[in-house]
């Protein structure tokens, strides 16, 4: 090595390098949201949704087999279940039973999960609910609120969704899957902790809702918003 | 994770058949070169933290190609790379690299190691300064090779380049360099 070259390696331990962060943390929760991921090919997902939007088409023409296919549809943390006689429910707000407002990062603390937000030109919301498993927030999008709640399907924090016969359930393209849900009267009931300990939080009418799957994670908007307009902003959120 | 022996080869095979712990231990291991590479490359600190998180996340699921004995390190390293090198040119931007002493105390309080203490603070000032001007691809040669550690080999693979280009590029920008130097 001449002098130079010795020189050289001894000027990059004078270099100032910013250190250097702890990545493991960050590289282990990447990992562990793709564990969860059902991360198909594009061509596999387009035809599961194609299978699943014939099925669709089955269930409506055919009473038999729509009593039979839609009995039970799950999406990651959430379940849609179409029934004939709605559960009793209650016209109640759209954050009802989700518990206190917390600042933002208490609540990702305890729902054990960041929030994902939309990057649009609304007021950004400062306030969030949390649940283990579950964090969610009201925002402001095109002068309506909207409920956004994000689920983690390895944890508790369970949305079941009833669907009424007068009630739409369309699969859509986004996310990993997506069902969007309009019309008629459906409700919907919060399970919150596990075993013996859970619970049926709130039992209440429902607005247009879009559920979908992201990774590990399940994402849910509601409010008086046509499927364009949610698709709009769902996508702002999990582009 | 600290205080155990590192038998890398094992971690690998044990990362490959889906051992996260495994993976975390190497992750560990290679993130302070992994982030030093990306910053030499991007040129900002945050990019550099994007990109050895990429890296890393590319890695583990490239892992299946990974031909058992090979060295790991240039072979994450070059996946490390192309992040860094994607994100500077989004950037549009041309990493610049400063002293502790110049960027800390242009009084120069901090204490330089005997070899560059042999230079006044204006020669190491203008050395780097020489390293900061050469073309692209020298500079790129040049950082990794002197102010990394890493052999020629190892910037060859890093660089997915043929060692005959790395040498030549090495001896182009020590040349150029050795005009600032004298």
């Amino acid at each position: 090595m001449t002098e130079l070259e010795r020189v050289l390696v001894a000027l990059g331990r004078e270099l100032d390098f910013p250190p250097a962060p702890d990545l493991v943390p960050s590289v282990r929760e990447r990992l562990e949201r793709r564990r969860f991921a059902f991360a198909p090919s594009r061509r596999v997902l387009a035809l599961a949704v194609a299978l699943v939007v014939v099925a669709f088409g089955i269930a409506l023409a055919v009473p038999q087999a729509r009593s039979a296919i839609l009995d039970f549809f799950h999406i990651g943390a959430a379940t849609v279940e179409r029934v004939d006689t709605l559960p009793p429910a209650q016209e109640r707000p759209l954050a009802a039973g989700l518990g206190p407002l917390l600042p933002r990062r208490e609540a990702e603390i305890r729902a054990q999960l960041a929030i994902r937000l939309p990057d649009f030109d609304g007021p950004a919301p400062r306030r969030f609910y949390a649940q283990p498993g579950l964090i969610a927030t009201l925002l402001h999008y095109r002068g309506k609120p909207v409920l956004l709640a994000e689920l983690r399907d390895d944890q508790v924090g369970i949305a079941k969704k009833f669907a009424g016969p007068g009630t739409t359930v369309e699969p859509v393209q986004l996310g990993d899957f997506a069902l969007w849900i309009e019309g008629g009267e459906h409700v919907i009931r919060w399970f919150f902790g596990v075993g013996e300990e859970r619970r049926i939080d709130t039992t209440r009418f429902a607005g247009n809702v879009l559920i979908w799957l992201d990774g590990s994670t399940t994402f849910r908007l509601e409010g008086d918003l046509n499927k364009n307009q949610m698709l709009e902003l769902a996508r702002d959120i999990t582009r | 994770m600290v205080g155990r022996p590192l038998d890398e080869n094992d971690l690998i095979r044990r990362a490959q058949r889906g051992d996260k712990h495994a993976y975390e231990e190497l992750v560990y291991a290679y993130q302070g070169i992994a982030f030093r590479t990306a910053y030499l490359l991007a040129g900002d600190g945050a990019d550099a933290e994007e990109a050895a998180q990429d890296g890393f996340v590319k890695a583990w699921r490239a892992l299946g190609r990974f031909r058992d004995g090979a060295p790991f390190r240039p072979w994450l390293l070059q996946i490390v790379a192309n992040e860094a090198r994607n994100r500077r040119r989004s950037a549009g931007r041309r990493a610049h690299l400063a002293t502790r002493a110049a960027t800390e105390h242009a009084s120069g309080d901090a204490a330089p190691s005997p070899e560059v203490a042999l230079l006044s603070a204006e020669q190491r000032e203008a050395l780097l300064a020489a390293v900061n001007e050469l073309p692209e691809d020298q500079r790129t040669v040049i950082t990794l090779r002197y102010f990394l550690g890493l052999s020629e080999q190892e910037v060859a693979e890093t660089l997915a380049l043929p060692t005959g280009t790395v040498k030549s590029r090495t001896s182009r920008a020590l040349e150029r360099l050795r005009e600032s130097y004298d």
